[in-house]
């Protein structure tokens, strides 16, 4: 018999799937100031916070709700060379495959690109921009010069990132996002309604502000390390469920759950 | 799926370790409120077992029987009780009539010996009245010295609360109007009055006490009253000293 914990569980599978998308106020300021910032005459748009606060999820969003207004273009993984960036830069430019045993010369491409300013305006969401060199990031602020391709750099904020950023970009004209840790309410309110989504109503409710509180004290509002900890809990709840059922509290969630929960994922240690 | 033994284990290893603060900080607090307890409880105590002790050496060295201890709260009027010389009286039922008659000043003149007799409900040789629910036990006296009777006069006040017994208030009356405390004379012999009416030594001290206060002429005629009806001799004498001021 499947638990009802296993459909919980599987909720807070870590995604950027942009159904998992949940409408936050945090995060829909947040997106209302990146769709205002593309409309800008900004060469490069920078968009930073710490690992898990959204910036991918969001970056995915505006892509899937602008797709069809404008020429954008997510790139998700860094590519781990400059020749295989450019056969994408390419691609999107051009609209072509680039033929076999041709090799692409960046002048040319920035020649290219000076061609369609006024003509068209090309986006391109640029996600883990701080896994690309500090030549390659050269470059890009070089096209972006063309003002005929904007850049979205989406950033993981470090000490070291905050280097990148200050050295090659600040001089540049900047729109700057930051995304932050979601607040308690926030995180309450993202917990809900990703489980209302799948209208996992009972678990939903059996998730109080007492057990939130204690959710984000561990989590710091941080959205992947929320998913993490709630699949955690729903894992031992469904063990108990299925094997000491007498354990589970189908009521509320028990502190002794969200405890061995963090204990698992090293946010406490004994 | 988890191996859930090991992590309930380390769950509670974490639960102890998080909770021996609490554990410690509620010793600790306890520790503090016994502690606590302890001193400013003790403290009157403590002082009236020195100030006794002192006070006992300053008067000739005079043993200390035994000690009476308390944690009653002294009455403001009695706490003078203990820089006064000790009394000897054997017990109540012993006492001299003329005794009764004593002022503060004489008393003080009387102060070789530190033994006070409290009775305690026993083998009363005054008539009892009868109606009243008291038990009559083994006779025991309380040998106490004289600068620790005050918690003794208060645990004599307290059971005559519960037993009523004449002994104890004509006990503490007798005692209050040797002391030169009038007022609560006054008050033990109506108390004893009211149980027994018979009792003349009740009336005679009732009526001192009124005459200590200054209510003579109340006093006079109360005495003459009661004259008429008994004929006392001694109540005789105490109407002469009261007219006479000489009392």
């Amino acid at each position: 018999m499947k638990s009802r914990f296993t459909a919980a569980k599987n909720v807070f599978i870590d995604s950027i799937d942009i159904d998992d998308y949940i409408e936050l106020s945090s995060a829909v300021t947040a997106y209302q100031q990146l769709e205002h910032s593309i409309e800008k005459p900004l060469k490069m748009i920078l968009l930073f916070g710490r690992p898990g606060t959204g910036k991918s999820i969001l970056l995915n969003r505006i892509q899937n709700r602008l797709k069809h207004q404008k020429e954008i273009h997510y790139f998700d993984t860094p590519t781990s060379s400059e020749k295989e960036f450019y056969y994408k830069l390419f691609k999107v430019l051009t609209q072509k495959e680039l033929p076999s045993n041709t090799e692409i010369n960046f002048s040319a491409l920035i020649e290219f690109c000076q061609n369609l300013r006024g003509k068209r305006e090309v986006v391109i969401l640029l996600d883990e921009a701080q896994m690309y060199g500090t030549e390659m990031m050269e470059k890009i602020r070089l096209l972006s010069d063309t003002r005929a391709v904007k850049f979205i750099v989406s950033l993981h904020k470090t000490e070291d990132e905050d280097l990148i950023a200050k050295e090659h970009f600040q001089s540049r004209i900047w729109e700057v996002i930051e995304l932050k840790n979601a607040t308690k309410e926030d995180q309450t309110a993202y917990v809900h309604k990703k489980l209302l989504k799948k209208n996992l109503f009972e678990v939903a409710n059996s998730i109080k502000a007492k057990d939130m509180k204690y959710i984000h004290h561990f989590t710091k509002g941080n959205y992947r390390e929320c998913n993490k900890l709630l699949f955690t809990i729903f894992e031992i709840c469904e063990y108990y469920d299925r094997n000491e059922p007498s354990k589970v509290n189908y009521s509320h969630i028990p502190n002794k759950i969200i405890e061995m929960a963090a204990l698992k994922l090293g946010y406490i240690n004994v | 799926m988890y191996d859930i033994k090991p992590l309930e284990a380390e769950w509670k290893r974490y639960r102890k370790q998080r909770q021996k603060p609490w554990y410690i900080g509620g010793f600790i607090f306890l520790i503090l409120a016994i502690v606590g307890i302890t001193f400013f409880g003790n403290v009157n105590i403590n002082m009236e077992t020195f100030n006794r002790y002192f006070n006992t050496i300053k008067n000739n060295a005079l043993p200390i029987v035994k000690e009476v201890k308390s944690n009653v709260l002294l009455d403001d009027a009695l706490e003078t009780l203990e820089i006064e010389k000790p009394i000897a009286i054997e017990t109540v039922e012993k006492e001299p009539e003329s005794s009764n008659v004593e002022t503060v000043d004489e008393k003080e003149s009387k102060s070789s010996n530190i033994l006070v007799d409290i009775p305690i409900l026993e083998n009363v040789k005054q008539p009892v009245n009868e109606k009243l629910p008291v038990d009559r036990k083994k006779k025991v006296h309380i040998e106490i010295i004289e600068t620790s009777s005050v918690t003794a006069y208060k645990d004599v006040e307290k059971r005559f609360l519960q037993s009523h017994d004449i002994d104890d208030s004509l006990f503490l009356a007798k005692s209050y109007y040797k002391k030169g405390y009038y007022k609560k004379a006054e008050y033990w012999a109506l108390e004893t009055n009211k149980i027994d009416e018979n009792i003349e030594d009740s009336l005679l001290i009732f009526v001192k006490s009124k005459a200590k206060l200054g209510h003579k002429n109340e006093a006079i005629s109360i005495l003459t009253k009661y004259i008429s009806k008994s004929n006392s001799q001694e109540a005789k004498n105490i109407l002469f000293k009261i007219k006479n001021d000489t009392l």
